[in-house]
């Protein structure tokens, strides 16, 4: 049975940092089952998810990065999972797209989230833009553990909106995977 | 996740620019309702829309809260009546309609069509029975819509009945006196009347469907000109956009309107278990402000509705929503276009009563787009012949040019061209339309008979 490791990077961007961090988990004879990767203001961040034989251990795998030549050092973090994750990763049947949008302010997030938090509700992807001071954010959503109605969730969030000076709005998904995108789904 | 750029311009549709699904319309087949007498076919006809309609409502509102999308209109079309009540009289079909209207209570949809014929070549004894049967029928009441196809391109117009259409409109009028005629704009004149369209007042269940079958037809006049003032507030420089960019935004949001209206018809579609039709792409006004087919006209570079250059944007936003419609669904039918009712349509009610739109541009204006000459007032005193020659007119562009053309015209009974009428809701308001050339199409309508088929008709 292979080893299972989830592995995060964090460095400065520049070409070529996948290249290295996959040349050396190749090496290792790795196999990245799934990578995830972004930059925001200039730094890269990836999360990983890789098979390794079972003699292969997080220290292997931190020595192999950490010898990748490279000016701004990469910051490493590196868990064994107990089983494929892909086995516990079920996509929600019916997700849900909640979008903020108002003037900057601190706080916009931590207030949505902790909304979300209250609610049992799961943020499965999240982005977020700035521009000209006008702050806006998307989520989706994962509803099937809130107790709340989609009916319950938009009257609360009509309210955050008052209290907040925001613009809150919760809509289904099927609603933007039609309007967006060619296949009928 | 998809993009947030792409998810904030579905929000701005959804949520700013009135974006509903104007209708999802149940066909119903009342072919097999025909039962020994009257009562027995009243019986039948009852149990059967119950059968079907009986969760129709509650589904879509539940979808419609679920998409966060309205559905404002849910209607039934009912297999043409005059083929249900083969061999009853005027009386009898009066029944059918009060039937028909008691059903559409019982299953609390908001209207119900069908009450119709399909009288292109000939009529039968029953067909001129259901002709008669019309004023009083629709007069009594309430949610019945009637329609009647009396031209195609196949077959070339039934001249006979064109006269009939005259003074039925009129009767029809003035048996609603009270309501300034409101009769007349539940009653609408085809040609080419397709059997899955899902809008009223010519919404019919044609006897080449299934049993029960839901068509959906889309809206968003809004949207579309909210999209295009987007468009023209970011090229504020001359020469920066020009006329084909402003189509292809067109398209693009009618896309993404249709698309709406495809998810919200098949999740009731399939929640009901009843067959998923068309989506019928027109581009559907109301009287609300910021909801007019109008209003896009002016977007688009006429400083009034009707001067020179309105038939050909009417052209290029008709064909723009077509284009836009006929990728998002998979099925695609009914009237898809756009509609041009007058009264429906705040802006061009407003143009009627400004003078720059007149019947003649109307006209004009319908050889280019979906329908026709749709909910006019005009003026009470117009003679019946001349109202089957308006008729006669529009049914000719439907059949020289292969596509459905209609008239809903309204003589108000007792007022004269200038004149406010209000219908109130989605009928709306409009000033009655001044005629020209009243009281000279006499002869012409008397010859009776049917207009031959176009040349172009015989394809076989």
């Amino acid at each position: 049975m292979r080893k299972q490791m989830i592995i995060s990077v964090m460095s400065k961007d520049r070409p070529g940092i996948i290249a290295s961090i996959t040349g050396a988990i190749y090496r290792l004879g790795g196999d990245v089952a799934d990578l995830n990767q972004t930059v925001l203001c200039g730094y890269l961040t990836m999360i990983l998810s890789v098979s390794f034989e079972p003699e292969v251990t997080k220290e292997d795998v931190l020595a192999a990065i950490s010898h990748i030549k490279t000016d701004c050092k990469f910051e490493v973090s590196i868990k064994e999972v107990a089983h494929n994750p892909e086995e516990t990763e079920i996509e929600p049947p019916e997700t849900y797209i909640l979008t903020v949008q108002g003037p900057n302010k601190a706080g916009i997030v931590h207030g949505i989230s902790q909304f979300c938090f209250e609610h049992n509700i799961n943020i499965l992807d999240l982005a977020t833009t700035l521009k000209n001071d006008q702050y806006t954010m998307a989520l989706q959503l994962d509803l099937t553990r809130s107790a709340s109605s989609v009916e319950t969730l938009q009257k609360e969030l009509e309210e955050y909106s008052r209290q907040s000076n925001l613009t809150v709005m919760i809509q289904h998904n099927d609603i933007f995977q039609v309007t967006n995108e060619v296949s009928l789904h | 996740m998809l993009r947030s750029d792409q998810i904030l311009a579905t929000v701005e549709m959804i949520q700013k620019e009135n974006l509903d699904v104007r209708t999802v319309t149940m066909g119903i087949n009342l072919l097999d309702c025909r039962g020994g007498d009257i009562d027995a076919t009243c019986d039948r006809i009852k149990k059967k829309i119950f059968s079907y309609a009986g969760n129709f409502v509650a589904t879509c509102n539940e979808m419609s809260r679920k998409y966060g999308i309205p559905v404002v209109n849910k209607r039934i079309a009912v297999t043409p009546i005059a083929l249900v009540g083969a061999g009853f009289h005027k009386e009898d079909f009066v029944r059918l309609a009060v039937t028909l209207d008691e059903a559409a209570s019982s299953v609390g949809v908001d209207i119900l069509g069908g009450f119709s014929a399909q009288v292109e070549k000939g009529m039968t004894a029953t067909d001129r029975e259901y002709i008669a049967s019309i004023p009083e029928a629709l007069a009594a009441t309430d949610k019945v819509c009637a329609s009647i196809n009396i031209a195609t391109t196949q077959k070339g117009i039934n001249m006979d009945a064109l006269a009939m259409m005259g003074r039925t409109i009129k009767e029809l009028a003035e048996k609603t006196a009270h309501q300034d005629g409101f009769g007349a704009a539940k009653f609408v004149v085809f040609c080419n009347q397709p059997g899955d369209n899902p809008f009223m007042a010519g919404a019919i269940h044609g006897v080449e469907e299934a049993d029960a079958v839901l068509n959906v037809g889309v809206s968003g006049p809004g949207v579309i000109a909210r999209a295009l003032e987007r468009l023209i507030h970011h090229h504020p420089e001359p020469g920066t956009l020009q006329l084909d960019e402003l189509a292809e935004e067109i398209k693009q949001t009618t896309f993404r309107v249709t698309r709406c209206g495809e998810l919200i018809g098949r999740a009731v579609s399939k929640s009901l278990g009843i067959e998923f039709g068309v989506v019928d792409l027109s581009l559907a006004p109301t009287p609300t402000v910021g909801d007019s087919v109008g209003e896009i006209f002016k977007i688009l570079g006429v400083d009034a509705i009707g001067a020179p250059g309105s038939t050909a944007i009417l052209a290029m936003l008709n064909d723009a929503v077509k284009k836009g419609g006929i990728f998002a669904s998979k099925t695609v039918g009914g009237l898809s276009g756009a509609f041009i009712p007058v009264m429906e349509d705040a802006m061009l009610a407003e143009a009627v009563g400004e003078g720059s739109l007149c019947l003649e541009k109307l006209e004009a204006m319908t050889c280019v787009c979906s329908v026709g000459l749709d909910m006019v007032a005009i003026p009470g005193s117009v003679d019946a012949d001349t109202i089957s020659a308006i008729i006669a007119d529009e049914m000719a562009l439907g059949v020289i040019n292969c596509k459905t053309t209609a008239a809903r015209l309204i003589p108000v009974p007792g007022k004269e061209a200038g004149e406010l009428v209000n219908f109130g809701g989605l009928f709306g308001a409009s000033p009655i339309m001044a005629l020209k050339n009243v009281g000279k199409s006499s002869r012409f309508i008397a010859w009776g008979g049917r207009m031959p088929a176009p040349i172009h008709s015989f394809k076989n």
